[in-house]
């Protein structure tokens, strides 16, 4: 970096009107005795975005908080932020180089789309049982592994498909055997505080299935060969394919989009899954109930839908949707017992900041984090630093947006199921 | 008379003489090593017991307990690596005057610098060419820090996770931890990243106790200094546990709201649970890694966490003293189940299993006996004889239950 100071002192300046700005404004609407739901989010984005010149205003006024007030100043933050970057590291590949930053952007989303999807099932399973589980990452590891067994070891001439089939399958049952063992007394009011027990047996779950893989499988790294490769298309000419080029491994867009093939298989298989899983959740009985007891399990009690079964049924549907991405993405990275742990953490990232049990706003979620994942790991200018703080960015999401708006992008304050509001 | 009523405090006195009897009885071969399990069991018993004060009592159900470990740990070996004390200015190194002696800071080198070997300090040192007694710090003042700067960042989590609850609360922690855990990997300038930060020993010359002296690696006075330091930790949690403190953190677990609306003080006792567990656990962190002498990002990771949950709720979660025995054995079990045997062609390899037992250990322990395994025993002995729990349960589903009256005698 180049002028370190501007970078620094430009986000001190942020960081420090942003606090000041989240606290007085509370403070100045309770005075008031107006609603402070959403003060601190305001305060805290204009007041980063603009420090003093929009906050004083802010302050006098007091004007009832709309949804728009809370996204222009959030947006306009992301924008300081990224100015003052420019400004700091002129030299640097996310400053000059447009085709670097295109190819980012595009890979962000690719991936941030498979992220969506694997919090989806995450968003499910919260929405109709009102536990975050914590297992998640180790039925998207399970998922991997069956995957890998099925198309590398056991059947290396048999189609991929079959061998996500049964690594959708077996995940479903395991999911499902597990809500009934563990999870059942959670509804009856046996257990005192039914969220933290949802929270610690998830955990032992995770702990279970993690060394029982490892002690049958090993610790050694494996990984799936390719499930198709791509045919070769040379667009508009062969002589000159500056549209389409792709390999039988790689597809690159005008030139400067370069997307590997597992991913883009991956993203397009989550998309088509989640068009089905619309269609499922919409359009069918059984969908339609297990959103109705998603939003008053007592009503749908009353409308005849067994919520017991519901609860079985988004479980396991939750498990193998995350089983589901582990599968789409063992060609694409190596597979370990432990890889489970940091796309969970993703999840949970992005499900928080989707809203918890929003399905719309866990795919947004997705992109958002694939996203600043993507600047994170392209524009730190220390390659080695910048992939050791992969898991941080997450997390500095997941933090802020707990402390500025509990309820995510699209949450419902007030969501049903045995756990209570924030 | 002798009540059954005292069994409980009779095992525990027992359990404390056998301790502390323990080191001068035993000899067998294998006595370094099952030092280090008791030490070690020690450790995890502080940890658990602080947690299972932090998420039995007062229900904040943290993931970050091992970051707090972490940060004590850290400040311990960064303050043992970084800062010496001389009677002579280097001119090298950052340094501040105390006194007739001199404070230096050295410079960070990386793991990765070629000159790992040329920081400040070792170029004075050639300079002087041994005239100058350079000493360390002390490693009581490393512990202190150590848990101040845990008992600060608890302050700081517990003000910050205010407003937040159950899941939420839970999130919040694990992102602190995980995030505490890159910073500590990514900035290897200074920490050394995976590779870690050595400390020097905590008894770098060894120590001379009751007329006998105890070499740098014998195990007794570390195993006296942990001991020491459960037995205090668990002095604080039983008083605290007793006190008003205890009643209002419980308080705060069943409801919040209500607890507030009867005057209870909710935003100073949710920080002051953080901040009194967090300088246990961050206490406890610095007297290990300068026991270990070695510490790393690796210490941190979700895994210790999950067996720190494990130890607390097997042992009994809403019981600190019954976390901490169960902590000891636990750590006592998995070490003696290490042993990997042979079925026929197949071997097992128990160094993965016995984790796979002690996590179904923990799911059917949830299942079946939520409140533990020690509790109900010691519920048995202290209970027996008066109504069940007359806490209020949540949603009223059980007031049947709640209202039970068990074992009249």
């Amino acid at each position: 970096m180049e002028f370190p100071v501007i970078f620094w002192g430009v986000l001190v300046w942020m960081i420090s009107w942003g606090v000041i700005g989240s606290i007085v404004t509370r403070r100045i609407y309770l005075r008031k005795d107006l609603d402070t739901s959403s003060t601190g989010m305001v305060g805290a984005m204009l007041g980063a975005s603009t420090g003093p010149v929009g906050l004083v205003p802010l302050w006098m006024k007091t004007p009832q908080i709309t949804n728009k007030m809370m996204a222009f100043p959030a947006l306009a933050s992301v924008g300081v932020f990224m100015i003052a970057f420019a400004l700091a590291d002129p030299n640097n590949l996310c400053v000059v180089s447009g085709s670097f930053v295109a190819s980012q952007i595009s890979n962000g989303i690719i991936i941030g789309i498979i992220y969506g999807f694997m919090a989806l099932g995450l968003t499910l399973i919260f929405s109709i049982l009102g536990v975050v589980s914590f297992a998640h990452g180790e039925f998207y590891m399970i998922g991997g592994m069956i995957t890998y067994f099925v198309t590398t070891v056991w059947f290396p001439e048999i189609t991929p498909l079959f061998g996500i089939g049964i690594a959708c399958v077996s995940t479903f049952i395991l999911g499902a055997v597990f809500e009934r063992l563990f999870l059942t007394p959670m509804y009856t009011g046996k257990i005192g505080r039914p969220v933290e027990y949802g929270i610690l047996i998830t955990f032992g779950l995770a702990f279970t299935l993690q060394y029982f893989v490892q002690a049958v499988v090993g610790a050694n790294p494996v990984k799936a060969k390719r499930f198709f490769d791509f045919p070769r298309v040379r667009l508009p000419s062969s002589a000159d394919p500056w549209l389409i080029k792709t390999s039988r491994g790689n597809l690159e867009l005008f030139d400067t989009i370069s997307i590997s093939n597992p991913r883009l298989t991956a993203a397009v298989m989550c998309i088509l899954v989640f068009i089905a899983l619309m269609y499922f959740l919409h359009k069918t009985w059984t969908g339609k109930a297990l959103r109705a007891v998603s939003q008053d399990r007592e009503a749908a009690a009353i409308a005849g839908i067994n919520p017991d079964k519901m609860n079985m049924l988004a479980f396991a549907l939750g498990s193998m949707i995350a089983a589901l991405a582990g599968a789409m993405l063992v060609q694409a990275f190596s597979w370990l017992p432990q890889v489970g742990a940091i796309p969970a953490m993703r999840s949970f990232v992005i499900v928080v900041l989707g809203g918890l049990g929003s399905i719309p706003g866990a795919f947004l979620g997705g992109v958002i984090v694939g996203l600043v994942e993507a600047a994170g790991t392209g524009c730190i200018p220390n390659a080695q630093q910048a992939a050791s703080y992969i898991p941080a960015y997450g997390m500095i999401v997941l933090i802020l947006t707990l402390l500025l708006r509990p309820t995510g992008l699209f949450g419902r304050k007030y969501s049903s199921g045995t756990h209570g509001n924030v | 008379m002798m009540n059954k009523v005292h069994a409980p405090q009779l095992i525990g006195l027992v359990l404390v003489i056998f301790f502390t009897l323990f080191p001068f009885v035993y000899s067998g071969n294998d006595y370094p090593y099952i030092m280090h399990i008791f030490i070690t069991g020690f450790f995890y018993a502080i940890l658990a017991s602080s947690w299972s004060m932090l998420a039995g009592y007062a229900g904040q159900f943290s993931f970050g307990h091992l970051g707090f470990m972490g940060i004590g740990a850290y400040t311990a070996a960064l303050f043992s690596h970084y800062f010496y004390l001389s009677p002579e200015p280097t001119n090298f190194c950052t340094e501040f005057s105390l006194g007739d002696s001199y404070l230096i800071i050295l410079n960070p080198i990386g793991v990765t610098s070629s000159t790992l070997a040329q920081d400040c300090l070792k170029q004075a040192m050639e300079v002087w060419n041994g005239s100058v007694q350079v000493s360390p710090m002390p490693v009581w003042l490393g512990i202190v820090l150590g848990t101040l700067m845990g008992g600060f960042f608890g302050l700081l989590v517990g003000y910050l996770v205010l407003p937040l609850r159950a899941a939420y609360l839970a999130l919040f922690t694990l992102g602190f931890a995980e995030i505490l855990r890159a910073v500590i990997s990514a900035e290897i300038s200074i920490t050394r990243g995976q590779a870690g930060i050595e400390l020097r020993h905590m008894f770098e010359n060894g120590i001379t106790l009751f007329g006998r002296y105890y070499a740098q690696t014998d195990k007794l006075p570390p195993y006296f200094v942990m001991f020491f330091l459960l037995l205090l930790c668990l002095a604080i949690l039983a008083l605290l546990a007793r006190s008003k403190f205890g009643l209002f953190v419980r308080a705060l677990r069943e409801d919040q709201d209500a607890a507030a609306a009867l005057g209870v003080n909710t935003t100073r006792y949710k920080v002051l649970v953080f901040v009194v567990t967090s300088m246990m656990a961050a206490g406890a962190g610095a007297t290990m890694a300068y026991y270990i002498g070695i510490v790393s990002p690796n210490n941190i990771v979700i895994l210790q966490m999950s067996l720190v949950v494990a130890m607390a709720v097997i042992g009994g979660v809403e019981n600190f003293a019954a976390a901490a025995i169960g902590a000891i054995f636990l750590e006592f079990m998995l070490e003696m189940l290490r042993n990997s045997f042979q079925i026929g062609p197949v071997v097992v390899d128990m160094t993965t299993w016995r984790l796979v037992i002690f996590g179904i250990l923990l799911m059917l322990t949830l299942r079946f006996s939520p409140k533990g395994l020690l509790i109900p025993a010691i519920e048995y002995f202290t209970r027996g004889h008066v109504a069940k729990e007359t806490v209020a349960k949540r949603g009223g589903e059980s007031m049947d239950d709640a209202s039970g009256v068990e074992g009249e005698n």
